[in-house]
């Protein structure tokens, strides 16, 4: 008995290492955005005990060979279509650059980092066939300012030197995107919380984002020991417009039940965010397992909180919607930007940032415009509301472009004053490209990629994102700091640049080739034939001949 | 493609309007897209001739026992086939690419499919041994597409297509169906143009080669009842052991994720 008893110990003690070695966890976040728009955030969070990837029992190797191969220590990947409304929805948890956005750190031991960075961007485009590996330093920047690792780093080390950021603003997101991202997770598509990622559903939303955040994450209080977090994100927003019903359930937004939680992982908890509950009454279908209310920085949120253990049915989770037909003022969130580009004509053009500091206190902001290299923005045409010295200005960086090599970078730390709305105009020309540099649909536009706008809210009114000491979505109970910093992307923006006559070439071969020919064939034959005047008439004789010798000689 | 955003059921294409099957399925992995697909990449990715920064699975990893398929469809014409409406690729560079292949011993046999207008002038000056091909239509002919999808405006799918299609829907890796019966999938009847096929430069009689040994990805197992002595067993280097330092452990930390260091000086 007693031995019988030290062999179950043995065994528990087995599963506790090995529960201790790598940890998983799957979370869906879902708010209602009032009046008709639904947000579902889904991450799923593997935490793996070594930092070197010799070992992994539930972290994806793939990925970890790619972060200790060209020794990355922070990486964030983002494949993006549409665009978060700001001012409409509020704020998101992981704000994402419609298109493909990768940004990363490298160890402060990497010495070249271009190299490593061009390395990297080539080996996830096989990962997640996406085109990646057009990332290039022509279209990458080193923020100076606006990104700082969300992950636990060395202290006293230049973190700023070792960051790359670029964006593919044009990049399609689509089914062959999300099957190499689900292959990551350690239940696949098969089982848990992914079971509802759909490919047909999710990208029939409004925005679909998925990413992969990895970095690395404090074990201990002291941050002497340090794991690794892998977090692989799909964040969803359903127009329920289009379903012509404000009620949604599982099975209306993903086409199936859930069925049940992944065996591997640790927790798995849904979190429905019922503070809308007040002003547009609904009701829960099953019933939450707990409610808890949330205080943070002076907004209150109610978290209904589903706990998942294994079923043998379809758990269909869904809201239903008392009052209909009602109509909502929606109080904007503290800060709301907008973007668009001026001009008309093919020959200069400007693009205007407006930020907009609804709160009563003035809002510190970092704005980051990255302008490829042939849309030339100058410093000197900077304006802030429409002046060309700004007081708002506390610091600026400016990195001009060179053709086919680097883009444009501008960086400003600004002080919004509370209650004004900030407009930045900076002009830009465009470039004639060179003919091979066309894409093949030159004449659909061209894409500037979003700017960056990274802010220090003094409020958390619609503020998800989490602590950046927290992992799960439970870091945001009470969570109250006195800043809560963000990272927006504001809408992205197109330019038609001048694009030759494609078919010119062809044209000026034929044309160039029938005055060629009409020209040569005269012209040859003056140059290598001599004129000769021949006499008409009957041949002379010898005798007159002779008599014209001594015409001339008379003469 | 699929999720491009005039497509009114994003994630999907049709063989039919009416939605019959998806061939763009729930799991399905795409190598080169967008402005990828180009005539240089085809190519790079056919010879090897790739940047050696390039992904696995951005490269064609064949080797003398391989054999590979190739379909291709788009507009085509006499001795062309065009890429992304801005360049095409001739029937002399496809053929010198893959002679470039057979000195390399990237593959064993070649199953060559192409379905576009004149689609036969592709292959006829094909010069590598070991190639079967098939076009959809001769030279001189068109190749026709096979019904109208109204949701989207544009033709769904072409007629050759569509029949092979047809026709591999009931084709499973146990099936004994055969080449010659792939080659014969679309008569004149159905076509409406003379399918043409290139088998001089085939060895083996397009009759007796198991459909299988193109589609479906079923490997050929050999089964050995020797057993293999294995002389040694390779070993793992081991990591030298860490010398006995003092190991500094350098403070690690979270910063802040806004530069308030500047706000503040100023």
């Amino acid at each position: 008995m007693w031995i019988r008893f030290r062999k179950i110990l043995l065994l528990v003690s087995i599963t506790l290492v090995y529960v201790v070695a790598d940890d998983f966890k799957e979370e869906i976040f879902i708010k209602p955005l009032p009046p008709t728009n639904l947000y579902v955030y889904f991450q799923f969070i593997t935490q793996n005990e070594e930092t070197s990837f010799e070992h992994s029992h539930l972290a994806p190797r793939s990925l970890g060979e790619i972060m200790s191969r060209y020794q990355v220590d922070e990486l964030h990947l983002t494949l993006t279509e549409g665009q978060w409304r700001h001012n409409k929805w509020g704020y998101p948890i992981l704000d994402a650059s419609s298109g493909a956005e990768l940004y990363a750190w490298f160890s402060p031991s990497v010495t070249d980092v271009d190299t490593h960075w061009r390395k990297l961007s080539a080996t996830l485009s096989g990962l997640f066939c996406a085109s990646l590996n057009f990332i290039d330093n022509f279209n990458t920047v080193t923020p100076q300012m606006a990104m700082w690792p969300m992950g636990a780093i060395k202290v006293n080390k230049n973190v700023t030197s070792q960051l790359r950021y670029a964006t593919l603003p044009r990049e399609i997101v689509c089914t062959e995107n999300l099957t190499p991202w689900k292959k990551l997770l350690p239940c696949e598509s098969s089982h848990g919380f992914a079971a509802l990622l759909n490919s047909r559903m999710i990208h029939n939303t409004n925005y679909h984002s998925i990413g992969v955040h990895v970095r690395k994450i404090c074990k201990v209080e002291d941050c002497s020991e340090i794991n690794l977090e892998i977090k692989q994100t799909v964040a969803l927003v359903y127009d329920l417009k289009i379903i012509n019903s404000l009620d949604w359930s599982f099975r209306k937004l993903f086409g199936q039940g859930l069925p049940g939680p992944c065996p591997l992982s640790s927790s798995s908890k849904i979190y429905v965010d019922v503070s809308s509950n007040d002003t547009f009454p609904f009701k829960l279908n099953p019933l939450p397992d707990s409610v808890v209310l949330s205080q943070r920085g002076g907004s209150d949120t109610t978290l209904a909180i589903y706990n998942i253990i294994p079923t043998n049915h379809m758990i269909n989770i869904g809201a239903e919607y008392g009052t209909k037909d009602k109509v909502l003022v929606t109080i904007p969130p503290p800060l709301t930007f907008n973007r668009y580009v001026l001009g008309y004509g093919k020959e200069f053009g400007g693009i205007v940032t407006e930020i907009k500091n609804n709160y009563w206190a003035p809002i510190d902001i970092v704005l980051l415009e990255n302008a490829p290299w042939w849309l030339p923005i100058q410093l000197s045409s900077l304006r802030i509301n429409g002046e060309a010295q700004s007081k708002l200005v506390k610091s600026l960086y400016y990195s001009p472009g060179r053709s086919r090599q680097k883009p444009y970078h501008l960086e400003l730390l600004m002080r919004l004053p509370s209650k004004s709305t900030t407009t930045i105009t900076i002009d830009f020309e465009f470039v004639f490209l060179k003919w091979q540099e066309y894409p093949p649909d030159a004449n659909h536009g061209f894409y500037i990629g979003s700017a960056l706008i990274s802010a220090n809210l003094p409020t958390a009114r619609n503020y998800t994102s989490l602590p950046v000491t927290g992992s799960t979505m439970d870091s945001i109970i009470n969570a109250s700091k006195p800043w809560y910093p963000a990272i927006f992307r504001t809408n992205g923006a197109m330019v038609s640049l001048p694009t030759p006559d494609f078919s010119m070439p062809y044209n000026v071969i034929c044309l160039a080739c029938t005055v060629v020919a009409l020209a040569f064939g005269p012209l040859h034959n003056i140059c290598t034939k001599e004129l000769v005047l021949k006499a008409v008439g009957s041949p002379i004789s010898l005798r007159q001949k002779i008599m014209n010798l001594f015409k001339k000689k008379q003469d | 493609m699929a999720c491009n955003p005039r497509n009114p059921r994003p994630a999907t294409i049709f063989n039919n309007a009416h939605g019959q099957i998806s061939v763009y399925g729930d799991d399905v992995e795409v190598d080169y897209r967008g402005y990828e697909v180009t005539v240089e990449n085809f190519i790079r990715l056919l010879t090897g001739r790739v940047h050696h920064d390039t992904p696995r699975s951005k490269r064609l990893l064949t080797d003398e026992g391989s054999n590979i398929l190739i379909y291709l469809t788009g507009h085509g014409g006499d001795g062309f086939l065009k890429f992304q409406d801005s360049e095409e690729v001739t029937s002399q560079e496809l053929a010198d690419a893959l002679e470039q292949m057979y000195q390399k011993k990237r593959y064993n046999e070649i199953f060559f499919i192409i379905d576009t207008c004149q689609a036969s002038s592709m292959y006829e000056k094909f010069y590598s041994p070991n190639i079967l091909a098939t076009a959809s239509s001769l030279v001189g002919e068109d190749s026709l597409s096979h019904h109208v999808d109204y949701l989207i405006g544009v033709y769904i799918i072409d007629r050759y297509t569509y029949f092979v299609l047809e026709f591999l829907e009931n084709v499973h890796p146990n099936s004994k169906n055969t080449m010659s019966e792939f080659l014969a999938v679309c008569p004149r009847s159905a076509c409406l143009s003379t399918v043409g096929v290139r088998k001089d430069l085939f060895n083996r009689d397009p009759s007796k080669v198991p459909i299988t040994d193109f589609f479906g990805s079923v490997r050929p197992v050999i089964i050995t009842r020797k057993p293999i002595e294995i002389l040694e067993i390779p070993k793992r280097k081991k990591q030298a052991p860490a010398e006995n330092k003092t190991k500094i452990v350098e403070k690690m930390s979270y910063l802040p994720q806004f530069p308030v260091h500047l706000v503040q000086t100023t």
